[in-house]
């Protein structure tokens, strides 16, 4: 019986070993953890790139999508013909420059999505504090372009504390903007929803949304977008965030309301 | 944000406190990894015993009776164990993480009591139906006694719900709540009811079924080994090959609810998912196939050889060979990587983001394929197992046949059909094709099953099955099923705990110990191996103890004419 015990044994710790010794062989990685970042007044470009590389390849987690060419945009190489993003992210919103195209698309992705590909970008805002998002963008410019991002632009959005998401970020969304197509873009409403032509089909439309809903209305389902579902769209009840009442400022709501209630 | 991680940081002295030597991260794994098997072992083994025991009543089969209650005395001791480990679990949690233990109290307390409540319950009821049952052994008693194996089995259940709820609420924590939401505002049931919770708890029911199935194989392999008369031989070869069966056949199942699991988790949060399956958590699906590929490999294997000891099965023999052939390639392709975190050097080497050739077989159209046409080569063992002794006598037997080849010709084809479109459909439409193919393979399995019922009806016996007839190289597969299916379960709760990374909560409450960071694979695996050594080893102790405390309950076979295997 010894030898069958033994045999027994070796068999368990073969089998435990085998697995240990090939999970051991293949390439180890650990995930990383994002560092707060303590760039003072007189942070230079360079360190705020050599920041947002470190942030971009570990940390940030970015490269699980863009570098793949299947699941996101490809940022650091060509991306059909347009040069990477320091070259060609000027050009991607008219009237927005390089800087404020990505800082915006870190922290609304949702409302930039890149024709071709899924909404499936986090907000990054959720997850890294604005000195970090600042060094992204720095490094993201850098790779084509020329880096403009500076130590005045990490206090504007610092030094306001995050509302909503508590995870930084200027107050509400799209950096607190009252402009109610800015907002909607921002909290990438046009995902789903079209309005004046703009956005997807998963949603009800907004263009007439004032001649269906009364302000009231309009007001609950951005808060509660579950208490009423519209027509024909049932299928869909539990897709719209329910955090927008977190994210918006009492102001953008208002605004928002009101814009939309008056689209008759 | 900044001035949340400061306050936070500066709260992190009070906040936590570390584990001598190995550290606190490791010590809470450690016990939550054991007490978790021990609890998937108390929970999958009353399934397996309630089933038994039913098959023994409504069969008139002492022989299952018997096996329900050597199981059953089993599990008393390892109640104890369970409950020791869930005590070292929470100890150590509140001691070494006080903020967040603090954090999940303020949320879930009462369903903590409820949930002590409740084991309490089971606890007794498990007395009852041991103790009980010599007493209710006959008529309507006996189904009083059975009813109360069902009854063990739901306040189980409930526990296990409850203990998930706390779990799933670190991985998927409803969107609204935010760093901000006081824990005291939170409502108990909106806590409970978020996008994982469910998923998890069909994926965990099912998981302990397999669990239980293959720790019962492995018990049985080694009585089977120690085994000193024929007839005892002959009782624990049959009982490895009922824990083979219920093992394997909700193995096949599994699969389906992880489909789900992962499904909600990529609903729930996009990144969250895309880190589980292409971050840096990618290359662990590689060893999972593996590990699934040992376990199909062993189970077909065990089934192959236990055909020795079947009279009739000799002209089945030349199939398996085949089902090999579909095997081994499916586990390939399966294992085949795809979309993995490189380096600028690897990448060079591979000449782009995909390895030219391994990249068409590593993508879920192939995969899908692959395991889909595994599960049938599996069932078709168990299909040939099944028929190796009887001859059908039913007028239509040749026609039931031929319908019964048909239709895994056509599952074959529809998952083959799917698998190569995939390729040229967009994404989201090939998730969706997926569905036509499990749904081919379980409709195959479902109706090919009913026919063979049927022609089993009045068969022919072709002699019995020589129950202890098994060589001992088919027990020692059994246990490596019994391991792998342990290590597979350490690696899957890795996975899904390890997906949080840097949070305690995702993206509510982060970990600010040095630990905070997911460790790589290599270290996972050592302290996954360390944990199934400690449990196997405790379990095996029990096994002993089950030994010295009463003899083995083994009856002889009764019947010499029907093939006494489940599936008759």
């Amino acid at each position: 019986m010894w030898a069958t015990n033994l045999r027994i044994i070796g068999i368990v710790l073969g089998t435990l070993a085998l697995y240990t010794l090939i999970a051991n062989k293949i390439p180890q990685v650990q995930s990383e953890v994002p560092h707060a970042l303590t760039l003072g007044a007189n942070v230079t470009p360079e360190q705020l790139v050599t920041a947002g590389d470190q942030l971009y390849h570990g940390a940030g987690g970015c490269t699980a999508c863009h570098g793949l060419g299947t699941r996101a945009p490809n940022l650091l190489t060509d991306e059909k013909g347009q040069g990477p993003i320091g070259a060609r992210c000027g050009k991607r919103e008219s009237g927005k420059d390089c800087k404020a195209y990505l800082y915006e698309s870190l922290t609304s992705p949702r409302a930039y999505v890149v024709q071709g590909y899924e909404p499936i970008m986090p907000e990054m805002g959720r997850t890294l504090s604005p000195q970090q998002l600042w060094a992204l963008v720095a490094f993201l410019e850098s790779n084509g372009g020329a880096v403009d991002v500076s130590a005045s632009d990490i206090p504007a959005t610092a030094a306001a504390p995050a509302v909503g998401s508590g995870a930084g970020g200027a107050p509400g969304i799209a950096g607190g903007s009252t402009d109610p197509m800015t907002i909607i873009r921002g909290a990438g409403c046009t995902a789903c929803h079209k309005i004046n032509g703009e956005g997807g089909a998963i949603g009800p439309d907004l263009t007439h949304v004032g001649s269906r809903l009364s302000a009231n209305l309009i007001r609950e389902s951005i808060l509660q977008p579950d208490a009423k579902t519209a027509k024909g769209y049932e299928k869909f009840k539990g897709v719209m965030p329910k955090t927008f009442g977190h994210q918006l400022t009492a102001e953008q709501l208002e605004a928002l309301v009101q814009f939309l209630a008056g689209h008759k | 944000m900044t001035a949340y991680l400061v306050q936070a940081v500066a709260d992190t002295a009070s906040a936590y406190r570390d584990f001598p030597v190995i550290g606190s991260r490791a010590a809470i794994w450690i016990a939550a990894e054991i007490h978790l098997m021990f609890a998937a072992f108390v929970l999958g083994v009353p399934i397996f015993a309630v089933v038994a025991e039913a098959i023994g009543i409504f069969g008139k089969d002492q022989r299952y009776d018997r096996l329900s209650k050597e199981f059953t005395r089993l599990l008393l001791i390892a109640y104890s164990a369970t409950a020791i480990w869930g005590a070292v679990f929470v100890f150590l949690l509140s001691t070494l993480y006080p903020r967040f233990w603090a954090y999940l109290t303020a949320i879930f307390g009462v369903s903590m009591w409820v949930y002590v409540s409740i084991f309490f319950l089971e606890s007794f009821t498990l007395y009852l139906y041991y103790y009980g049952w010599d007493r209710w052994k006959h008529g309507r008693a006996k189904i009083v006694h059975w009813c109360l194996g069902i009854l063990l089995n739901v306040w189980g259940t409930i526990v296990m719900f409850i203990a998930d709820s706390w779990l799933t609420y670190m991985m998927t924590p409803p969107r609204d709540i935010t760093p901000e939401t006081s824990p005291t505002s939170i409502k108990l049931w909106h806590a409970i009811l978020n996008h994982t919770w469910m998923p998890i708890n069909i994926h965990r029911l099912i998981g302990n079924v397999v669990f239980g199935g293959a720790i019962v194989g492995a018990y049985a392999s080694y009585r089977f080994l120690a085994a000193k008369t024929e007839e005892e031989r002959a009782h624990y070869d049959w009982m490895g090959y009922v824990g083979n069966f219920v093992a394997m056949s909700a193995l096949i199942v599994l699969p389906f609810a992880g489909y789900w699991l992962g499904r909600e988790i990529y609903q729930y949060d996009q990144s969250m998912g895309i880190t589980m399956m292409g971050g840096f958590m990618s290359w662990l699906w590689v060893i999972q196939a593996f590990l699934i590929a040992v376990l199909f490999l062993a189970g077909n294997y065990y089934l192959w050889v236990g055909m020795g000891r079947i009279p009739g099965a000799e002209r089945f023999r030349p199939y398996t060979k085949w089902l090999l052939v579909v095997l081994v390639l499916g586990a390939l392709v399966w294992g085949t990587p795809h979309t993995m975190i490189a380096d600028s050097r690897e990448l060079a080497a591979m000449g782009g983001s995909h390895h030219p050739l391994l990249g068409a077989l590593g993508v879920m159209s192939a995969k899908n394929t692959a395991v889909n046409l595994m599960i049938l080569s599996t069932f078709l063992s168990f299909l040939l197992y099944r028929r190796a002794n009887i001859r059908q006598v039913v007028p239509w037997a040749k026609t039931g046949t031929r319908i019964q080849a048909g239709m895994f010709v056509i599952a074959a084809a529809i998952v083959l059909f799917f698998g190569i479109r995939g390729y040229f459909v967009e994404a989201i439409v090939r998730i969706g094709y997926s569905v036509y193919q499990v749904g081919a393979v379980l409709a195959c399995i479902i109706f090919v099953t009913v026919i063979d019922v049927l022609m089993a009806r009045g068969a022919q016996s072709l002699g019995a099955i020589q129950w202890g007839k098994m060589p001992p190289r088919s027990q020692y597969a059994l246990f490596i099923l019994a391991v792998t299916f342990t290590w597979l379960m350490g690696l899957m709760g890795f996975a899904r705990s390890g997906i949080r990374q840097h949070w305690h909560v995702w993206q509510v409450m982060q970990d600010l110990t040095p630990y905070a960071a997911t460790p790589a694979l290599g270290y996972a695996a050592i302290m996954i191996s360390t944990c199934v050594l400690v449990f196997l080893s405790l379990v095996g102790f029990i096994f002993w103890l089950g030994g010295l405390a009463e003899k083995s309950t083994f009856v002889p076979a009764v019947s010499t004419v029907e093939a006494p295997h489940v599936g008759h």
